[in-house]
């Protein structure tokens, strides 16, 4: 179980705006169940990652705690919360030179046999065998990358595992797959999941949707109750400084 | 005749274990220690008796030739001339590369001046490894050269590799690529503490269609420095690149200047340089993956010089 109590994390604000400092979660409260399929939504800016990303250790708790499993884990550090069985999949994940796709899954399972390595593979099923030995640089496309983001995550066997956004680069003939997969890891694992995505397919699989707005939490339910905010969230905020222009040449 | 500390050089500059397969030249101190030749590729000494000839014939496939050199006498600097013929439509992997262990308070160092004339469709991969140990004080020098000359459709692949405690390096690397030819150059050099290395890589592309590829990635630890110069000369139609990356770790220093020459309208060269501590996203990622700091950042530098 997860437990975020009265979580903040606040960023200095810049000059122009006055110094000070602004709140991008605001004091948030909520209690991921284990088990459950847990999609986080939400404008962009709204503060998704950077819960995500306090969940991780990635960004440092300000103010409240995060309790795992019934330990504070708000002062952990990245790898002691990996330790902990927690799997963060990267929206933009790293590139590296010299590191190959079978690196990474031997670093995040401790694995070195082929055979096990390969059984990783058939298991997750979105990498093909030939991207085993690919160095994870800046030569692989966006969705051959994130594909292999989503395989290590899943491949570390995490108690709770986070992915931010999958679907970004991904094509659409993969995102139905994707979701399955993550579906029957989490049948078969009972690991958490929370899935940071804008995508239906995601929010539909989900067991609870969270809808994230100005750093709080401005839903969390079914689908169905959630969609009258999201159809209010998709309203253009800045319609009313260009006063609907058919030429203002927006592409928001 | 080969002692401890011999075979330990040997095993880290050429992966060797014992005496070689096929053709070997294994020079000690300055002196042959031992050599065999084989059917297609022939060892010599030289005229001037300052280095070998080592001459592979024409359609020579699949054989090696390893030639590694170690130093573990005190206040010896050791200089040798060797030159590498390859016959046309060869393929050979060359292995070469220095040992020093020094033990005293004494200098010691080796400096290897290596031509290649690449035949006629012919392939050579060249390994070069570069190693210092031992507990004495003494400066370790280690300046190698390479000359190589491309003929029409030839290849060259260049491994060279500076690993530990070389205190001194000026690396020299001259390359002139004739038509259809295709070099590829990889220079991995790790430095520590004070110590110093400059390499300087000289390109000419000659011949109408040569490609050349140069790819060098510097760590620098402690204090140490690291000097990068790179020239892609282009004279003809023909396409260059360089990649240099650099990564400072502690009070590193490094300088890089890649510099592209285009001395015909069809001259295709471009250029990627970069120097800069560990990305942080890489850092976090090998975290999140379980790794602490330290372990993740030896994964990515061991990854980086692979």
């Amino acid at each position: 179980m997860l437990e975020l109590k009265n979580l903040y994390f606040t960023v200095p604000e810049s000059e122009e705006n006055s110094g000070g400092s602004r709140n991008i979660i605001d004091g948030i409260n909520f209690t991921f169940d284990d088990g459950k399929f847990y999609a986080i939504t939400g404008p962009n800016g709204s503060g998704k990652t950077s819960l995500a990303k306090l969940i991780m250790g990635i960004n440092p708790v300000s103010k409240g705690s995060i309790i795992y499993d019934g330990v504070d884990i708000s002062a952990l550090t990245i790898t002691e919360r990996a330790g902990a069985g927690i799997a963060y999949s990267f929206q933009q994940p790293a590139r590296f030179k010299g590191i190959t796709f079978r690196d990474l899954l031997m670093i995040a399972t401790g694995i070195d046999d082929e055979n096990k390595i390969l059984n990783i593979l058939k298991r997750v099923g979105i990498c093909p065998l030939s991207f085993l030995d690919k160095e994870v640089d800046a030569k692989l496309s966006g969705g051959e990358i994130k594909k292999i983001e989503l395989a290590t995550t899943i491949a570390a066997n995490p108690k709770l595992a986070i992915y931010d956004e999958p679907d970004t680069g991904i094509d659409l003939w993969t995102i139905g797959p994707m979701v399955s997969l993550l579906k029957k890891e989490l049948a078969e694992s009972k690991a958490t999941t929370i899935v940071v995505s804008h995508n239906r397919s995601f929010l539909e699989a989900a067991d609870i949707v969270i809808i994230i707005n100005s750093g709080r939490i401005a839903y969390s339910g079914n689908l169905e109750g959630a969609m009258p905010l999201l159809d209010d969230l998709s309203v253009c905020t800045y319609r009313d400084s260009c006063e609907g222009d058919s030429d203002a040449g927006c592409y928001r | 005749m080969l002692d401890a500390i011999d075979k330990t050089l040997l095993k880290t500059v050429a992966d060797l274990e014992e005496l070689p397969k096929g053709a070997y030249n294994i020079r000690k101190n300055g002196k042959l220690l031992s050599r065999h030749v084989s059917a297609n590729i022939n060892i010599e000494t030289n005229a001037d008796e300052t280095g070998i000839i080592v001459k592979i014939k024409p359609g020579t496939k699949n054989e090696s030739v390893h030639i590694p050199v170690i130093l573990s006498q005190a206040g010896l600097y050791d200089v040798v001339y060797n030159s590498f013929i390859i016959g046309d439509d060869a393929e050979v992997t060359i292995v070469a590369g220095c040992g020093i262990h020094c033990g005293t308070s004494d200098p010691e160092g080796h400096a290897g001046i290596h031509e290649f004339k690449v035949g006629k469709k012919a392939k050579v991969t060249y390994v070069e490894k570069h190693y210092a140990s031992g507990d004495g004080k003494g400066r370790r020098t280690l300046n190698p050269t390479t000359k190589v000359f491309l003929a029409e459709g030839a290849q060259a692949n260049m491994e060279l590799t500076q690993i530990a405690g070389v205190d001194e390096a000026n690396r020299v690397n001259e390359a002139v690529l004739g038509p259809d030819s295709l070099l590829l150059i990889t220079e991995r050099v790790l430095t520590d503490g004070d110590q110093t290395a400059v390499s300087t890589n000289n390109i000419v592309l000659s011949g109408s269609g040569s490609r050349a590829n140069m790819i060098s990635r510097s760590v620098m630890k402690g204090n140490s420095k690291q000097t990068f110069y790179a020239t892609m000369d282009a004279q003809n139609k023909c396409f260059g690149h360089i990649e240099c990356d650099a990564i400072i770790m502690d009070n590193g220093t490094n300088e890089t200047m890649p510099s592209l020459k285009a001395g015909h309208p069809d001259a295709e060269l471009t250029h990627e340089a970069s120097i800069g501590k560990i990305a942080n996203d890489q850092l976090t990622k090998l975290m999140s993956l379980g790794l602490t700091y330290d372990q993740a950042v030896n994964r990515i530098i061991q990854g980086f010089l692979k």
